[in-house]
Formats: C-alpha cells, structure tokens, sequence
C-alpha cells in the first residue's frame, strides 16, 4: 500500500524554506558548497542552488557525493583509494561552509558516511544537513539541521521520493510492505 | 431613478443616478480595476473613508451573499460604477447591490463615464470627492469638500477595539488587526489555527503572554508612516522571537521597522490582474491587490532584506523577506478574497516555517 505524503507543491515549497533557513542561519552564502548524496539528493541540491542564484545572483558550487566506498557495511580493502571514487576531486572544501543534501534521513550511517568521504578531502569549516524527509530510526548521532518534513514511520514502512529530473514527477510516498 | 452628482475637489462635476443609501458624504475617490468580487472589495476595510471606481462595467450580478464578506461593518464611503444589475441570479443571493448599500447607509452613484473618471484620477491622483444630493449652487457644495479634512487615523477607527478569540486546535497564532480582512482568518480556519486576534495598539510583551507559534500583522487603511511608533517598535521586538507574516498594510509596517522608506504612489493601485514575480521560484502568480502605498525601490537594506515579490508591470516591490529571522511579508492580499488561489499557498508557508520553528 502506497500513500502520497507530499505532492510536487509541497516539495517546492520546502525546498523555498530549506533555502531561506540556509541564508538565515549562514551570515551571507559566499563560503557556502552544497553537496549532495547520490542520487536523488544531487538533484535536491541543484534545486536550491537555482534557488539562491535566483535570490543572491551568486553561482553555489554543487557537488555530486558518491558514498559507496564509505559505506559501513563494506569494508575497502583498500583505504587509499576510496576518496578518489567519492565525485568531490573538483571541489576546494578548505575553510568552506558545507551542507549536505539528502532525500530521506533514516539510519544516520548514510551521512555518516558522506563526512567521512568529505574530510578525507578536505576540511570544511563547518558541515550542515538538510534533508527532504526525516523518518526518524536513528542508529548513529546524527540529526538534520533543515528538515522539508518530519515523517514517522514504522521499521516495517518505506519512503519513496521522486524527483522529476530522473522519475518524471516529484512525489514523496510511503510505503507499507 | 434619482439624480446625483459626484464632485471632485478639482472642480470636476459628473450626474449620474443614485443607488443604495441617499446619503451624502465624502472621501478619498479611488478605481479598482478587479472584474470580479466587488462584494468582497465593498467590505474590506482598506476602503475605509474612501469612495470606491469600479472600472469594470457592470457589478451587482451575483448579489451580495453570505459567505463573502470581508467585514462585519464595511467603511467605505461611496461605490461608482457605470451600471449596475439589479436581476441577479446566483443562487447564494441574500440581497440586491442596491438593498445591501441601502442597510449599509452606502451610498452609490451609476450611470456616469466611469472610463473619463479613472482617466482623470490616473492623472491627479487620489483626491477628494464627494457624492451629493442634485444642487443649484455648486460652489457651495464645493466649498464643504475643499474644506473637509480627512482623518488619518483610519487603523484607530477599523481596528477592534478589544482583543477576541478564534479558536482552533491547531497552530497557536497571534493576529494584530490594522483593519483585518476576514479572508486572513478563513485561510487560518482552513489550516485548523487557533488564533487571537488583537487590538493594533497590543505590545510585544502582549503578544508574547499568548505564547504564539506565530504573528501575523494584517492589512489595513492609510498611511503607515501615520501609524504610532510602537507598533513599529513591537514589530520589531516580535520578528526577532516568533515567525512572523505581514500582509498589505502590515507589509508596509514591516518595511518601515526594517529601515525602509515607504512612499504615497502616485495613483493608488487596486486589482487583480497584475502579474508578481516570485523571486526564489522564478514563477509567476496573480493575486489581489489593493495599495495607496508601496516601499521605496533603493531603500531596501539588502544586508537585512530580502526582495522576495516583484510586481511585473510596475516594478513595485511586492514582498519581502527577513535575512536572519523567519520573517516574511507580502504587499499584496494572498487570502484570495477575491482573486485567483494560488497565493493561498504563502499561508502554507507560514503554517510550515511555524512547525520548524517549534521544534
């Protein structure tokens, strides 16, 4: 069974919010780098770039984050290695403001993850998180600085997000198996 | 049907033929340029002491029905319009124009160059005017007008005096009224709020006893650089601690506590088919609008504000927006009483920057 949490508009509109908290609580956006989770929360974070171009007239490098190395529950055998795997290379993070951006925030290990990959590169100044959905179930000290929507769920219960850009509609579900 | 004249203080005559109450009175002479919902124009208190154009031909089809009022009282003082239906036939009808003008003691003027009028008001502007009884000696009655003075304490005479409740289960939200349009209130209802609503003269202190999630500052008649520096000292002890929306004039309220100038315009702009950009979204949307004042253009601090809305035909800023508190405010109405529904959506935005901030 399948249930529709937030339409296309009330996507929009969190991401709008998402964007003026992020200038609310950053004292300007020059030193700002947005970095988003592959896959869809690329796609979340280029989304409110436009945004604070369109408000600022500033271009916001967007960085596209593959965490598949980090993951907890695969080991690399070969440590060295992984961070060139990560999609960051281009990025200067020295003394930035980072926020990483993500669909759905649920066990934490995910963004566990993408700050190990971002410090194995560089060391930002600070490192925020902003999340479409926030279903709760942390196993990790992990908590959002942004949220577009709180959603509790159950263990047994699944969020879908769909972006336009690869799923020809934005729709946030949840799922029941 | 009756003769009756309508005067302007630029010596301007026009006979046309009476509608509603026989009264006569006088007041700032301003054209709306709306097509539709002239019962909600009638009764929204930013008309008050102010004689209503409608440029739109005909008004009066749909009658006056109940659930389209925006004021218990309306305050304006005259309604013009080339010609008005008296067969209406919308089911909801309660009343005729005419009868509900009459119990109102409205009175109403028909059958003049509606289109020569807002031409000429296009050009001096707002100014007074006066609709009376057919006379021989004009100069007499010109005379009264010139020497009439219009009050500018117009929030004083619209805002409730005392404070009153409209209870909800949900979202605990605080309403200052300037002149509340009742539209405010409905799209609060809708969202399940429980709202208080307050005199304009309520202090922070006031507002923070309630403990609301969040603050709206309503619209409203008049000058905002007539209003008492404590409002604007209140607004801006309140934006820094709770989420705020101001609307019209409250709008304009919140510009002047954030260091704007806000400026008369040159003809005051009332209607609904002005495109406004929507900044962050590069979207377009049409709302209602109703202004005799606008923000000064260059007067925005843009390390504190944010210009959010941007009136497409005439550059006038529309909405803005707090740099470091959940703050936000927009010139024109987005309860869409009347006009399109699509701006009801700011509303939603209010309902959600009040759940972050209660986390």
């Amino acid at each position: 069974m399948e249930k529709e949490i937030m339409d296309a508009m009330a996507m929009k509109r969190a991401l709008t919010r998402i964007t003026y908290e992020i200038i609310e609580r950053n004292k300007g956006v020059e030193d700002i780098v947005l970095i988003g989770i592959k896959t869809r929360g690329v796609f979340l974070a280029k989304r409110i770039a436009e945004r604070l171009k369109q408000l600022e007239e500033i271009d916001i490098p967007v960085g596209e984050l593959d965490i598949a190395e980090y993951r907890d529950d695969i080991h690399a055998i070969n440590h060295s290695d992984r961070k060139s795997n990560t999609g960051l290379a281009d990025l200067d993070l020295q003394g930035k403001t980072v926020v990483l951006i993500d669909d759905v925030l649920y066990t934490g290990r995910t963004i566990r993850a993408a700050m190990d990959a971002i410090m194995d590169v560089d060391r930002p100044d600070h490192i925020s998180l902003a999340v479409l959905v926030d279903r709760g179930h942390r196993e990790l000290p992990i908590r959002a600085d942004f949220v577009g929507k709180n959603i509790p769920t159950a263990q047994n219960e699944k969020i879908n997000v769909l972006v336009h850009e690869i799923d020809d509609e934005d729709l946030v579900s949840l799922e029941t198996k | 049907m009756a003769e009756r004249y309508l005067i302007l203080e630029d010596g301007s005559v026009f006979k046309g033929t009476a509608f509603g109450s026989r009264a006569t009175t006088f007041g700032e002479v301003v054209f709306n340029t709306s097509m539709t919902g002239y019962q909600q124009i009638i009764t929204n208190q930013i008309y008050h002491n102010q004689i209503i154009v409608f440029s739109q031909p005909t008004i009066g089809g749909a009658g006056i029905e109940r659930a389209s009022y925006e004021s218990v009282d309306p305050t304006c003082k005259g309604v013009i319009v080339r010609d008005v239906a008296n067969v209406s036939i919308n089911r909801r009808r309660r009343l005729s124009l005419d009868e509900y003008l009459k119990s109102q003691n409205i009175p109403g003027i028909t059958g003049i160059d509606t289109r020569a009028l807002i031409r000429k008001l296009r050009q001096t502007g707002t100014i007074k005017g006066s609709i009376i009884d057919p006379v021989n000696d004009l100069e007499h009655a010109f005379d009264q007008l010139k020497a009439i003075v219009l009050t500018n304490q117009q929030v004083n005479q619209v805002s409730t005096p005392k404070p009153f409740p409209n209870p909800g289960s949900g979202k605990n939200v605080v309403v200052v009224d300037l002149g509340l349009k009742y539209g405010i209130l409905r799209q609060l209802n809708k969202r399940n709020c429980n709202v208080t609503v307050l005199p304009y003269s309520a202090t922070a202190d006031e507002i923070f006893n309630l403990d609301p999630d969040g603050v709206i500052i309503s619209t409203g008649p008049g000058n905002p650089n007539d209003l008492p520096e404590s409002l604007i000292a209140m607004v801006q002890e309140v934006e820094r601690k709770i989420p705020l929306f101001a609307i019209g004039l409250g709008h304009e309220v919140f510009a002047v506590a954030n260091g704007c100038e806000v400026t008369e315009l040159a003809a005051e702009h009332h209607g609904n088919n002005h495109p406004i950009l929507s900044v962050i979204t590069d979207e377009i949307m049409y709302a209602s609008q109703g202004q005799g004042y606008s923000v000064k253009r260059g007067t925005v601090d843009r390390n504190e504000l944010m210009v959010t809305h941007y009136d497409m035909v005439d550059g006038s800023i529309q909405g803005l927006r707090h740099r470091d508190y959940p703050a936000f405010s927009v010139q024109f109405f987005p309860d869409s009483y009347p006009g399109p529904y699509e701006v009801t959506e700011l509303f939603d935005e209010f309902s959600e920057m009040m759940t972050t901030r209660g986390r």
